[in-house]
């Protein structure tokens, strides 16, 4: 389970009581007092404490069913992790919040023969897909990722619980299908927006995209990206990012994007400056950004995915 | 790129610099003393000559000067061979971390007693540091020949004069002068990097001096006495423990030979222009503080701060124009206190004799554009 977000802890939860036989959970970040309000496994106790999300997660699934063989991994998901698992998954199961850790796990995926299943949820809508290593992938349907500017996230549009749980139910009964060698996995992209009461699955042709660089081309960019630098500064409570590879952060698409969900945003012309979850970010053209009031290199990364960089 | 970080490493490194480091790999590939092949005795030849350029600098004999990796190395190489349990020390308040940490770490060690000379007008007052001599009667006075973060020299024979008066040694730091200026200063124990100002290859340094009777700090394989079970205790191979870093050895040799004192004073010369060419220009623009050396000699380094941009934004902004520049505290954590630096520390520029005057114009730009 890559992320122990809103969908991660839903899924866990109920791959947990269903008696899964052992789950990995990978989250890099700590709970927080606004995930409560989706993030079904953590306590008030757990935001207070600012605990990994992994390492309470675990602690609860423990709680709810000792049998099943939990281990929590606060890291990075990135393809130098994913390489070094004690073993290869049989299922991998999406809970990231980004596109750029998305098609790192489906280049993985792939490239290593192990079906993963896509979902995703922002506002009242959310969507899933059952990845085969076959194909088609999620670069057949998405050979670029969604415009990151426009599509808006968790933190600046929000996110309604049930359309969680209404992708996480799709993306729970797939898992467990895949699991059992059922022949009932579902192909096609399900999708949902719970407020207008919309429920669909667009199916999809089983072929993958003559087109796809993974699928059609055996190539596999994210296993190749550079990965982005965090390094503390000397002396300093701050954290220098850079984000590797070519970005082309527009800083004024970003002030918009970000709005009234940050404090005292201020654009100058060469930096973007605001200040949100107890630390100051000022964001250079092109993405580099200083973390001021943050030490920990994860931590800084995290926070910085979520605010500025891969939150598509 | 512009490159203003010549305190930290000089860039670029003379075209004799790699190629001598290209000859050592393409045709030579060995070690001075391990072996008897024309190629072990021109190894042999060379790193004598470059072992005899150092010592000439300072004036001390060849077999007293040892290479290390760097100042860092030779630093904590020496202060470990003299500082006794319950010994007092004195270091000023511009010492490097390389300095700062081995006393901080030797303290705990041995109980020792260390004092700061604290930073005045600029430099350090001469009176102040005879009282402290004379008061502490230290084993040892360790200081920077020169800031690294205000290019401020230190008057260094001075300093060595009166700490002889009261019987302590003197142990320079000169990584922020070898190259520039003249090293023969009095001192007790050289230390020094040859990728700085010396525009040597990274990872060889030096530490050179006047016939003290300083004991291992490091054992192993010397090549010599190879047959004895303990560490020999003859110069230099009592400092010089593991196979020697020889082609940094030749392209610091090749450093050397391509600079004389003259050419040295003029390289100095033209670095300090194009500093003070940039340090005019930002006192020029509103709400930069230049914290820039006012001793009577200075190496090519000044930092500065801005009113409403942190340090470390600013070294961004200056990527993001392709100007290269360090920020922050400069690993120098005493002296910040004095220059009221110590929340954010400064940017920091540091030219060197290939520095341009259109770079300098440009950089001054991207900050006028602020």
């Amino acid at each position: 389970m890559v992320g122990c977000g809103a969908l991660g802890t839903h899924a866990a939860d109920a791959l947990t009581r269903a008696g899964i036989g052992e789950l990995w959970l990978v989250d890099r970040d700590v709970v927080e007092w606004s995930n409560l309000q989706r993030q079904v496994l953590f306590t008030e106790a757990d935001a207070a404490a600012g605990t990994p999300k992994a390492v309470a997660a675990a602690a609860r699934l423990q709680e709810v069913n000792r049998e099943v063989r939990v281990s929590a991994f606060v890291d990075e998901c990135s393809a130098a992790f994913l390489d070094r698992l004690p073993a290869r998954p049989d299922l991998v199961l999406d809970g990231t919040d980004n596109f750029p850790t998305r098609y790192l796990l489906n280049d993985w995926c792939h490239r290593h023969s192990v079906p993963w299943i896509y979902a995703g949820a922002v506002g009242a809508e959310g969507a899933a897909m059952v990845v085969p290593p076959t194909g088609p992938c999620l670069r057949c349907l998405w050979p670029e990722p969604p415009d990151a500017t426009s599509a808006g996230n968790c933190e600046t549009v929000g996110i309604l619980a049930p359309a969680i749980a209404a992708v996480s139910a799709y993306q729970v009964a797939e898992a467990l299908k895949l699991l059992v060698g059922s022949p009932d996995v579902q192909r096609g992209v399900f999708t949902c927006d719970v407020w207008r009461g919309h429920y669909a699955r667009m199916p999809l042709l089983s072929l993958a995209s003559p087109e796809c660089v993974v699928c059609a081309k055996g190539e596999y960019p994210a296993l190749l990206a550079p990965a982005p630098l965090a390094a503390t500064l000397c002396g300093r409570d701050a954290v220098q990012i850079d984000p590797g590879g070519h970005s082309a952060l527009d800083l004024e698409a970003l002030a918009l994007r970000l709005g009234s969900a940050v404090q005292d945003l201020r654009r100058t012309p060469h930096l973007l400056r605001f200040a949100v979850e107890g630390t100051i970010f000022s964001v250079f053209p092109g993405g580099r950004a200083l973390l001021f009031g943050v030490r920990d290199p994860l931590r800084a990364r995290a926070l910085y995915d979520r605010w500025v960089g891969r939150n598509a | 790129m512009i490159y203003l970080d010549h305190a930290a490493t000089s860039w670029p490194k003379p075209d004799a610099v790699l190629a001598a480091m290209q000859r050592w790999y393409a045709e030579i590939g060995v070690s001075a003393a391990r072996g008897a092949s024309d190629r072990c005795i021109a190894a042999a030849r060379e790193v004598a000559a470059v072992r005899q350029a150092l010592a000439d600098r300072a004036g001390v004999r060849a077999e007293h000067v040892a290479f290390n990796s760097g100042a860092t190395e030779g630093l904590n190489l020496c202060l470990r061979a003299l500082l006794q349990p319950g010994d007092a020390v004195l270091a000023t308040a511009f010492e490097h971390s390389s300095v700062v940490r081995p006393l901080q770490a030797l303290a705990r060690e041995r109980s020792l007693r260390v004092h700061v000379v604290p930073a005045a007008a600029g430099g350090v007052d001469l009176d102040a540091v005879r009282a402290t001599l004379q008061a502490l009667r230290p084993r040892l006075f360790v200081f920077t020949h020169a800031s690294n973060v205000t290019g401020a020299v230190l008057p260094a024979a001075a300093m060595c004069a009166l700490a002889r008066e009261v019987g302590a040694l003197t142990v320079l730091d000169t990584s922020q002068t070898a190259g520039w200026i003249d090293l023969r200063v009095g001192a007790d124990i050289w230390v020094g990097s040859g990728h700085k100002a010396l525009l040597g290859p990274p990872g060889i340094g030096f530490l050179l001096h006047r016939g003290l009777g300083l004991s291992p700090q490091k054992q192993g394989g010397t090549g010599s006495s190879q047959a004895l079970a303990e560490h020999p205790t003859t110069w230099p191979e009592a400092f010089e423990a593991g196979t020697p870093n020889t082609p940094a050895i030749y392209g610091l040799g090749a450093a050397l030979a391509a600079r004389d004192a003259s050419r040295q004073a003029a390289d100095l010369a033209t670095a300090l222009a194009r500093l003070d060419e940039l340090l005019a220009g930002l006192r020029a623009l509103p709400g930069i503080r230049c914290l820039a050396a006012t001793t009577a000699t200075r190496v090519p380094v000044a930092s500065f701060t801005h009113a409403h941009f942190d340090p470390s934004e600013l070294g961004a902004l200056l990527a993001g124009a392709s100007v290269h520049v360090r920020t922050g505290h400069h690993c120098a954590p005493w002296i910040h206190a004095s220059l009221g630096t110590e929340a954010t520390g400064t940017v920091r520029v540091s030219t060197g004799a290939t520095t341009t005057r259109d770079e300098i114009a440009r950089v001054l730009e991207v900050l006028a554009g602020l």
